[in-house]
């Protein structure tokens, strides 16, 4: 088992609805996502987020596309039109997010890594 | 089998208008659909219609119509549009007024009008209807009843079917669910109506709807594909090629820039949810747990599998009211020592305010370059960076408060430590509070016109 980051093995993207901020998580690969499935955790997330996530921390599961949608709860100052947040709308709250570190195994790790690299080399631009 | 190619050409006020330009021009498009409207607009609209009964929607329509309209006319494509906003009869008649100055007609637009709810508010609340907040629980709007400055229902397709059956060209919207401008078509062409029978076909057209309706969002825009994208200053806008049974290709502008692949669809069918099970828009409900995401071609990706529950009894209706001021400053502070000078700074300002006797209801200082968005769950680090910010943001009951921010983080000018640099000074804002409801969809009273340039 080794130390990493989340934004090892998954992408991860944010938006808000009202004073709640959705951070979608996107499993590099299916193994990814069934460990990141046990892996991420309520607790976890909002003990990352310290003191910036107020209320619950609800997390859905897509395994059809080996995502999961995570709600923070009370995260946005009160949403975008009345918070005093300079991110009024929580978009940098997805990439916050991809610095927790998890223990994985290092086969898994190396696994999204080789992931990562055929995207890049898939889409890469000439 | 009978295939619908639509397009979204706009996801909110000041978006890029070339990029809808370019798919009317490039693609096979059938229609396109332009949202113009946030949670915040329609109060801002309200506000401009009060002052003057010709305005409250969105004008960038007539620019946008004036580019548009020479290109779909000739190619028959239909726009939908809710740039109408809180006037969309007056919307409609600015474009007639296009029409005939570039002599484009005859057309029949379609005007949809009604989601303004805020006239017969309390006539809904003595029918015992209660305006239960869905954020906080709060049981009715009794406290804030009269800072109320808007009330809009998300409503949904119902009358923009009703005008392309009318034979409509264009249908201009007031706040129609942004979902909408895409269900709308698509149930037309396809013959839906809201009966179990069609059930997850209209939920595949909220779904998809879903993942097209933010533009530039699924075609490499705030992307993790960002290092990809092909071109990514001329990025295209999405379209959908939509078949009988739900399933679709998600694809853009013909020679465009940007990128769609699984990736890309995966983050925006994810984007702004809280529960992918139970997706609510006005028109039906997606559940996003059966959907299966497949690359078919370079930027061509299949979604299929698609489902969900009839549409509910109730539409979601915003309630903005005022809430007081915000005010703001920045300030930015080079070595040596610029996180001393950002941190020395924030202890000025908080003196400061104690002298003066200035209350705040909420304060937030922010050192730019450090924890402006990582915030309490960065860790800052004790070095010498080339250059910290520091942003101050209070939310107060008054202007003259909120004002105070402003004004004391300019006086850092000439009394904070030594280089410290600003930029214009940013000026006080209202506050519109939103209060997110339900009302019942019965109660709102939507309805709609066909207006016939000759």
């Amino acid at each position: 088992m080794k130390k990493v980051q989340l934004k090892e093995l998954a992408y991860a993207r944010s938006g808000d609805k009202g004073d709640v901020c959705n951070v979608g998580i996107m499993a590099k690969t299916k193994n990814v996502y069934n460990f990141l499935e046990k892996a991420i955790t309520p607790e976890k997330v909002k003990a990352h987020f310290k003191g910036m996530v107020k209320g619950d921390v609800d997390i859905y599961p897509l395994p059809n596309i080996d995502c999961m949608n995570l709600a923070l709860r009370r995260s946005l100052g009160g949403g975008a039109t009345c918070t005093l947040r300079f991110d009024q709308t929580g978009k940098s709250m997805g990439p916050v997010l991809l610095g927790m570190e998890l223990e994985a195994d290092e086969a898994l790790i190396e696994e999204a890594q080789q992931a990562e690299k055929e995207v890049i080399q898939k889409y890469r631009v000439s | 089998m009978k295939k619908v190619v639509i397009g979204s050409g706009s996801a909110f006020w000041g978006d890029m208008l070339e990029p809808a330009v370019e798919m009317a021009e490039r693609s096979d498009v059938q229609y396109i659909g332009f949202d113009h409207l946030a949670e915040l607009t329609m109060a801002l609209l309200n506000r401009m219609k009060l002052r003057n009964p010709e305005m409250g929607y969105v004008p960038d329509i007539i620019p946008w119509m004036k580019k548009l309209l020479p290109v779909t006319v000739p190619k028959g494509i239909k726009m939908m549009t809710n740039a109408g906003g809180a006037n969309p009869l007056q919307a409609a008649t600015e474009v007639v007024k296009v029409i005939k100055d570039l002599n484009l007609g005859p057309m029949k637009i379609g005007v949809v009008s009604g989601d303004d709810v805020l006239p017969y508010l309390d006539d809904i609340r003595k029918q015992g209807w209660k305006f239960k907040n869905m954020d906080t629980g709060e049981e009715d709007i009794d406290r804030i009843r009269d800072r109320i400055v808007a009330a809009n229902a998300y409503t949904g397709a119902d009358e923009i079917i009703t005008e392309l059956k009318n034979g409509a060209d264009m249908v201009i919207t007031g706040r129609v669910s942004d979902n909408a401008l895409y269900v709308g078509p698509l149930m037309y062409e396809f013959g839906w109506e809201y009966t179990d029978e069609y059930v997850n076909q209209i939920a595949a057209a909220v779904t998809i709807g879903h993942i097209i309706e933010c533009s530039a969002c699924v075609t490499g825009g705030m992307s993790n594909m960002w290092k990809v994208s092909e071109r990514p200053w001329d990025m295209g806008f999405p379209i959908l090629e939509v078949f009988e049974n739900g399933d679709a290709i998600v694809t853009k502008t013909p020679g465009s820039g940007g990128i769609v692949n699984p990736w890309t669809v995966k983050e925006h069918l994810i984007y702004e949810v809280i529960d992918p099970r139970n997706y609510l828009m006005p028109d039906g409900i997606g559940d996003f747990s059966t959907i299966k995401i497949e690359e078919v071609g370079r930027n061509r990706v299949k979604v299929s599998n698609l489902s969900g529950k009839k549409r509910p009894d109730t539409l979601k209706l915003c309630i903005g009211f005022q809430d007081g001021y915000i005010g703001e400053g920045q300030a930015l502070f080079p070595s040596p020592d610029a996180l001393e000078k950002a941190r020395f700074s924030e202890k000025w300002l908080r003196e400061r305010f104690k002298k003066l006797g200035v209350e705040f209801d909420e304060l937030r200082i922010d050192y730019i370059g450090v924890n402006t968005l990582h915030g309490d769950a960065a860790e800052i680090e004790d070095k010498d960076y080339n250059e910290v910010g520091l942003r101050i943001a209070g939310k107060a009951k008054t202007k003259k408060a909120a004002e105070a921010v402003r004004r004391e983080a300019t006086h850092l000018w000439t009394q904070g430590p030594v280089g410290s640099s600003f930029g214009t000074p940013m000026n006080v804002r209202p506050v519109i509070a939103l209060w997110p409801t339900l009302v019942p969809r019965d109660m709102v009273r939507t309805e709609s016109q066909l207006m016939e340039v000759k």
